[in-house]
This record gives structure tokens, C-alpha cells and sequence, in this order.
């Protein structure tokens, strides 16, 4: 890297260098059986450099200096306007993000963990067919900068997914459990995933009829984010607010959202895969407060976007080598509610509960529209969960369905090991089948 | 091919006993230029270089991928250990005749002898044509091509190379009234030949036009309806609501599933046919050879409304006594291959569009895509433009809508085939975590007579 260095010292004022090394394994099973494990090793590097308040990046896995110089004086060229500096080094939180050790548990552990697990669902369910698998990851990498900043970040990540299919006459049931953390996910947290595959799967063979429109819609956790979060947060990114594209722009401090709905971004949470001690462009990271009660209070900013929003970065830089930064989420957290989800159950008389969709996030995520086939839901009738809803639609907007809350649970669930949501049940979705 | 490659691999694959094993080396340099908003964001070349190697033992496999290909040697012994952990039912993996060929790339107007800055002019001029317009609050494009080298070589004694050239474009403008913000896009894409990305003003503007109309455009209600689908839409369709079904790798373990996709079993009426076919030249699903060495081929998956074939990998071939079909294929060196589609046409009927909008009495014509998925046999997709049909007429635009079925329903209800087959080429399919790949779609004007629509 010395001579990159060079390069840049005697053609730029001011650079950045990204260096990227990472070591991934999965061990997966595919119907039943143990199918392919696999190990992947990555490495490259990325530049920014500046010149006369104008930015260029290029990034490379291939070794070739002399090609890649070339390349950046090319495109140097035509590099972009850029108000950003890029920052000297404070000091960052502790929060643990990195476990070594777990990485070199043994393949048998994991593949006996793993017939462990399908072999109590073909106990109760023997026609069901299981894909199961770990992967793991560790990262390693250095960020510097002319501004004497240097940085290694030490990262490490296990998850665990398991799913059972079964098809019925033409109906295809498949349940699905993801989990991941920086260090092993324990047996206790594995079997649960386990039976609670297992509780949804005697649910869900049931199918029931079809719900009427316009009763109330309970999401799961995870259906909440998939539904309302997924394109709300498109609206707090700082890409779409110093763009002027969210409809939240300058709108900071403004009550937008129901009373009951607070929401941040908690980069600090141990053994959380998604929290960072410091963001893609070395600025240590802060909660940032997203929305609170009910009030937009700030969105994600990276160095770009807030400079071009006369904000400071939220130290929210995700980055992966051959793109340049943007800003990026790390936990998402919402704030629970009184009523437990069981009692928010019982008060309905007929209604859905939204866990799955397929199709989610493809349409006009920047106006908050979603809209979606549920491919997991059950309806409630009379206070229980009674069956699964097939062939069934939801579609309404997120800034809507947020507008007026009817409940928030006080249980929340942690979604891909990231995400730390409530139950919620709203008004406003449109249902049609 | 080059020499040090020659040695790399022949180190590789000449070691270790293993049923099979095979060795990739992928090369590649792309070029990515990106607008958003009222200006150039971001213009970048990367530059790649990495090999796998997998190998199979009791019945399944290990892959190992990396940067460094001087390790390859080492990791292959690595892949060969981590297969042995298997133990399924051996099995004869499927041979193909061994050859030793080097494929150079397609090329018609070649976009690496385009000068950068060229390239640039051109898309600020597309840029200027949608900022020209009012009620428009920016644009977003994306241009990239990339070049492929990609050389493979197996223990039966292929050693082929094969080159690539992409060329992607996708434009889309923004309007809003102040209020809610609204888009409207479309994508293009080709196999060497950057001159489909020029002279495109027409159909920029019209870009441009077609979101400032959203503006005032009603949303529709969620109903079930009768769809008329513009090409791209039902080559999106045809992939989704089809495709992914018959691609061998969700079958051929799957005993149920195999019931219900038998081969010979009536899935559309008997306009209906649908082909696959990597063998399809110069789209950008096309090439020789797929990840696997095995020559692409042209598969017919449904004839007269009947299921005839599927798609395999040699694993999937095997294992279901079928024919490789030269469909598995990797989006890069560091993933392995998987059984994928290539190019997927719905062929032409005997109608005629005009015949098939003044029949439906009520109903709305789908254009253009956004997006679409399958999960198992329910599948979604999104339309770009939405037009509500009355009394065999075309009437006001409506906003865009998001249309989903049942693959044992929904191909029945095809009702009316017309006969003016388009491809599209500016998609990128996803699956076990490899996207975007590049695949063609197409088909002619079909309506769908019973089909789930909301508001997208």
C-alpha cells in the first residue's frame, strides 16, 4: 500500500485508503442432508482521493498497481464536486463486535447442531423437508487517511437459518428462522428457533378463509419491518434527504408519526453483527435518535449527505469495497408498548397477523407505498390465531400506517439479529384477496 | 489462454483423488457511472481478479473461492476435506464430451473503445432531457459495462475459455407535485454492443413524460381483474410466475415436488409455449459453455400448454435421469454454479393486440416492470405503467400496480396470446444470494383473464 500512498501523496491534497480482508464459511444443508460446505476469501482495497475540492474512488481485488493508477488518473479527470474532509481519528465506543474464537469451532459441531435440529422436525412433521445452515464470517479492515486517521476494525459474525417445506395437495408451506450474533448463537436460542418453527408449521397447515377487508392487521415484528420500516427508513436516509426526494426533508422536529412510535439507531449494542464502533469513513459512531414520539427528530448521514444537508455525519457510513460509502442503518430499534401481544390478540374479533411477504420493497418505496402477497399470515378469529391466509394482499403507505397507532406490544423479538421490534397492530392496509 | 492461468490450473486439478473436481479463474473490469438526483454521483472502474475450485465427494460438495489464484493448489485439498464431510448417496455425475475451445467475446460496437468521457456527454444529455422537464425533481441512471474473462477447466478434461462483454442501462425520472414522489423507468441492456444505449432521446423524454403523468394518475383498488401484459411485463411473468419452477434444483430432491411438476402435465392452455435457452444468440442471457462446462441448449419447458422440460445442472441431470441443459451458471468466480435461467421467451401466438385490448370489456393494460419474486408457486410483480381498459378501449393512466398469482392457476388463466414477440434485456435475476445475473426475457402481448392486482 506504501506505493499507492505515494501515488496519491504526489497527485492529491487529500486521500483515503480502504483495505478489505475477509474469511467466510457456510455449511449448508439442502433437503435434509448435509450438502456443501464452502469457504470464501476476499481481499481488495479502495481509494478516495481529492483534488481542488473534487472527489474520485476506484477500488480493486486485483493486485495490479500500475493498472489501477492508471485507471484513477483517468477517471480522476472527471471526478465529482465534494464538500467533505475527511476526519482525524477520535476515539470510538468498545462495544464488542469481534469474537475469534467461535470462528474455528469445529465443522462436526455445527453439522451435528444442524441434523440435531432437523431431525426434531421430522419427528413431528416426517414429510417436511428441511434446508438448514451456519455461515460465519470474520473481517478485518484498516481505513486511513491524509488526515493521519488509522483505524482497524476487527469483525465477526455467526448465523444460523432453518426451514421446513411441506406441500399439500397444490399448497406450498415453507416456514423459515434466522438468527445471527458475533459469537456462537447458543443451544438454548437454536432450539427455541427450533420449536417455534415447529408451533408455526401446525398453525399454518391449516388454511383458513379468507379475511374480510378492512379488518385489523396485526405485523409481527418481522413483518413490521418488512411491510413499514424497510421503506420508511428509504425516507430518513441522508442519500434521498440532501436529494430532496423524502418527504421528510426539513421537517426535523415535526410531529409526523402517532404519539406511541419512537424509533432509533443503536450502533452499540454487543454482540450485535450490524453494531459498529466506528462507520465506514472512520467517524465513531452515536445512538441517533430517529423518531421520537412521534416526531421526526434526524435522519442517516454520511459525510456526502450531510454535507450537502448542512448536517454533521451521523456516523452512519456503511461501505463495501467497490462502491463508495452510503449511508446505512445499523440496529434498528423501536420502542415497545404497554399491552402484551397475546392480549392484543384477544381484543380482535376477526383480523390478520402479518409475518411474511413476498414482493415487498419493489414498488414506490420513497412515497412509503407497500404492497405485497402475504406468503406467511394467519388470521385471527375470535381472539386465537386459528389458521393460515392464503392468496391474500396487503397494500397501503407507511407514513399512513404509522399515523395512527391502535397497539404497540410491550414484548419485542430481535429480527436478523439486528432489528429489535414490537408487535403492532394498525388501521389503514388495505386487504384484498 | 494465458500461461500462468495454464499452470495454476493444471497444478490444481492434476493432485488429490476426488470424484470430480473443477477449477474457475475469472477476470473482469467494469466501468460504472451513476446520476442521482440533478447530478453525477459517482464514476468508478473496479478491477477483479479470483478463482474457485470445487470438488465432490460422498455425495456432495466443497467450493472454496479466493482472491489469490496462486493458492488454488492448496484450496482445492481444502474444498476436497470439507466435501468428505458428506454423506449423502454417491452418484455419477452427468459427462459431457470434453473439449478444449476459447471463445472470444460478442462484440458489435465494442463500449471499451468508447472514451470515457464520451460515455459521460451522452448520459448528461440524457440527464438534461429529463431535468428539462417540469414538475421533474431529478433522475437516476445507472450505466455499467463490464468485461468477463472467465476460464474453466474439470478432471474430465474441459478447458475452455470464454470472454464476456455487458453493457447496462437504466433510466428513470422523478416527478413530484410537491407532495408525493413518483418514478418512472425503464432498462436496457446487450451483449457487446453499446450502441443500444445511444440515440435514446425518445424514449428518455418519453420517460420523463410518462412520471410527470403519474402525478395526477388515480391509485387502483385491491381486485381480482382481468391483465393485459406488455412484452417486457410478461417476459417478467413468464420468469417469475414460471421460470423459477422449473429450474431443476428446487425439484430434484423434493419428492412431492416432483409429483407436481412431472413432466407431461398440463400446466396453460394450448396456445401456451415456453422456452429457455442459453443457446439463444446475442441476448444477454446467451453463451457457449455454463459454469459447469457444459454446452447451453435451447429447452422447451412447456409445449401446447404441457410441461416438457426443465433446467438442470449436471447434479440435477443426474440425479433425475433427465438431459443437461447447460443452466448451471455462477455470477462470479466466488460463488459455485447453480441451475439458473438464460434466455426465457413465452413464443408467439395467434392473436394480435389490437384484438386482445377490444375484447376485454374491463380490465387494465400492464406495461414495462419494476420488479418481481417467486416463492415457491406464488409470485409477484410490479408494473411501471398502468392504463385502465373500458369497453375494448385504452383509457386514463393509473398509477402503478403490483400483480400476483399461483403458477397452477394463473398460467390457466391465459387467455390471449398475441403474436409480437420483444425481448427485454435489461434484467438481472436473484437467487441463493447471486444477483444481479444477466438473463433475457421476453414475450408477446398475453392477458391474463383472473389476476390479483394492488395498488403498487
Amino acid at each position: 500500500m506504501n506505493k499507492i500512498e505515494n501515488f496519491l501523496i504526489k497527485n492529491f491534497e487529500e486521500y483515503e485508503i480502504y483495505q478489505e480482508k475477509s474469511e467466510y464459511k457456510s455449511i449448508s444443508f439442502e433437503s435434509n442432508n448435509l450438502k456443501e460446505i464452502s469457504v470464501k476469501q476476499s481481499q481488495g482495497f479502495a481509494v478516495r482521493a481529492k483534488k481542488d475540492s473534487k472527489i474520485t474512488f476506484s477500488s480493486s481485488s486485483n493486485y495490479d498497481l500500475e493498472k489501477f493508477k492508471s485507471h484513477f488518473l483517468e477517471l480522476s479527470n472527471y471526478s465529482i464536486d465534494t464538500k467533505i474532509n475527511f476526519p482525524k481519528k477520535s476515539k470510538g465506543s468498545d462495544t464488542i463486535i469481534f469474537n475469534r474464537e467461535d470462528f474455528d469451532i469445529s465443522n462436526n459441531y455445527f453439522i451435528d447442531k444442524l441434523k440435531k435440529e432437523i431431525d426434531s422436525i421430522l419427528k413431528k412433521f416426517p414429510e417436511a423437508l428441511c434446508d438448514a445452515g451456519f455461515n460465519l464470517a470474520i473481517g478485518e479492515t484498516k481505513l486511513s487517511n491524509s488526515n493521519s486517521l488509522s483505524i482497524d476494525i476487527d469483525e465477526s459474525l455467526i448465523s444460523f437459518f432453518i426451514s421446513a417445506q411441506i406441500i399439500n395437495g397444490n399448497d406450498m408451506l415453507n416456514i423459515y428462522k434466522y438468527d445471527t450474533s458475533v459469537s456462537n448463537i447458543s443451544e438454548e436460542k437454536i432450539s427455541s428457533m427450533t420449536e417455534s418453527l415447529k408451533e408455526d408449521l401446525s398453525i399454518a397447515q391449516k388454511i383458513s378463509s379468507t379475511p374480510k377487508k378492512g379488518c385489523p392487521v396485526v405485523f409481527t415484528p418481522h413483518g413490521l419491518y418488512q411491510t413499514i420500516l424497510s421503506p420508511l427508513l428509504v425516507s430518513f436516509s441522508g442519500t434521498n434527504l440532501s436529494k430532496k426526494l423524502s418527504s421528510l426533508c426539513d421537517r426535523e422536529g415535526e410531529k409526523i408519526f402517532d404519539k406511541k412510535i419512537t424509533l432509533f439507531d443503536d450502533p452499540h449494542i454487543d454482540f450485535s453483527p450490524s453494531s459498529r464502533n466506528y462507520d465506514g469513513e472512520g467517524i465513531p459512531t452515536k445512538k441517533n435518535v430517529l423518531i421520537e414520539e412521534g416526531k421526526f427528530i434526524n435522519g442517516i448521514y454520511d459525510l456526502k449527505t450531510a454535507s450537502e444537508s448542512s448536517k454533521d455525519s451521523t456516523g452512519s457510513a456503511g461501505r463495501s469495497l467497490h462502491s463508495n460509502p452510503s449511508p446505512s442503518t445499523s440496529n434498528i430499534v423501536m420502542k415497545n408498548g404497554e399491552n402484551d401481544f397475546q392480549k392484543i390478540i384477544k381484543n380482535i374479533d376477526e383480523g390478520i397477523l402479518v409475518d411474511n411477504l413476498l414482493g415487498a420493497g419493489q414498488g414506490n418505496e420513497l412515497s412509503g407505498d407497500f404492497s405485497a402477497n402475504i406468503s406467511l399470515g394467519y388470521k385471527i378469529e375470535k381472539g386465537k390465531i386459528v389458521g393460515r391466509v392464503k392468496n391474500t394482499m396487503i397494500s397501503g403507505n407507511a407514513f399512513k400506517a404509522l399515523k395512527e397507532i391502535e397497539e404497540i406490544s410491550s414484548n419485542t423479538e430481535c429480527v436478523y439479529g439486528s432489528l429489535f421490534l414490537p408487535f403492532l397492530q394498525t388501521n389503514n392496509i388495505e386487504i384484498s384477496s | 489462454m494465458n500461461s500462468n492461468y495454464k499452470n495454476i490450473i493444471s497444478e490444481t486439478l492434476k493432485q488429490f483423488k476426488s470424484n470430480y473436481k473443477e477449477i474457475r479463474i475469472e477476470e473482469s473490469i467494469s466501468t460504472r457511472i451513476n446520476y442521482n438526483g440533478d447530478k453525477r454521483e459517482n464514476i468508478s472502474i473496479n478491477s477483479q481478479l479470483g478463482g474457485s475450485v470445487r470438488s465432490m465427494a460422498n455425495g456432495g460438495w466443497g467450493f472454496c473461492s479466493f482472491n489469490d489464484i496462486n493458492k488454488a493448489p492448496e484450496k482445492m485439498k481444502e474444498s476436497i476435506e470439507m466435501a468428505k464431510y458428506n454423506s449423502n448417496p454417491s452418484f455419477e455425475i452427468y459427462k459431457n464430451n470434453p473439449v478444449k475451445i476459447e471463445i472470444k467475446p460478442i462484440i458489435k460496437k465494442d463500449p471499451r473503445a468508447i472514451k470515457l468521457k464520451d460515455k459521460i456527454d451522452l448520459l448528461d444529455h440524457y440527464k438534461e432531457i429529463i431535468l428539462s422537464q417540469s414538475s421533474i425533481k431529478g433522475c437516476e441512471i445507472v450505466y455499467g459495462d463490464t468485461e468477463r474473462k472467465v476460464v474453466f477447466s474439470d478432471s474430465e478434461g474441459n478447458e475452455i475459455e470464454q470472454n464476456f462483454i455487458h453493457v447496462i442501462l437504466r433510466i428513470a425520472a422523478n416527478s413530484s407535485d410537491g407532495n408525493e414522489l413518483l418514478q418512472s423507468g425503464f432498462s436496457i441492456g446487450s451483449l457487446g454492443d453499446f450502441s443500444v444505449v445511444e440515440n435514446l432521446d425518445k424514449e428518455v423524454l418519453g420517460c420523463a413524460k410518462k412520471a410527470q403523468s403519474l402525478i395526477k394518475a388515480p391509485k387502483v383498488s385491491g381486485e381480482e381483474t382481468t391483465v393485459i401484459l406488455d412484452q417486457i411485463l410478461a417476459g417478467v411473468f413468464v420468469h417469475e410466475a414460471f421460470g423459477h419452477l422449473s429450474e431443476a434444483d428446487n425439484v430434484y430432491e423434493n419428492d412431492r415436488l416432483k409429483e407436481i411438476l412431472k413432466l407431461g402435465k398440463k400446466f396453460g392452455n394450448d396456445d401456451l409455449n415456453i422456452t429457455d435457452g442459453g443457446k439463444i444468440p446475442d441476448l444477454r442471457g446467451s453463451y457457449d459453455y455454463d459454469d459447469e462446462g457444459t454446452p447451453s441448449t435451447e429447452t422447451p419447458l412447456i409445449r401446447e400448454g404441457v410441461l416438457v422440460g426443465r433446467l438442470h445442472s449436471k447434479e440435477t441431470a443426474s440425479k433425475m435421469s433427465e438431459k443437461v441443459t447447460g443452466n448451471a451458471r455462477a455470477i462470479s468466480f466466488a460463488y459455485p454454479p447453480i441451475v439458473r435461467m438464460t434466455n426465457t421467451i413465452i413464443e408467439n401466438g395467434e392473436s394480435t393486440k389490437e384484438d386482445i385490448i377490444n375484447d376485454t370489456k374491463d380490465g387494465l393494460y400492464v406495461k414495462n416492470w419494476y420488479g418481481g419474486m417467486t416463492e415457491h408457486e406464488m409470485f409477484t410483480f410490479s408494473s411501471a405503467e398502468t392504463y385502465r381498459i373500458k369497453n375494448g378501449e385504452i383509457k386514463e393512466t393509473l398509477r402503478p400496480v403490483k400483480l400476483s398469482g399461483n403458477l397452477f392457476t394463473t398460467l390457466k388463466n391465459i387467455d390471449g396470446i398475441a403474436n409480437d414477440l420483444e425481448i427485454n434485456q435489461g434484467g438481472g435475476c436473484g437467487k441463493g444470494g447471486q444477483m444481479p445475473l444477466p438473463v433475457s426475457n421476453g414475450s408477446p402481448h398475453i392477458r391474463i383473464n383472473k389476476c390479483l392486482v394492488s395498488s403498487g
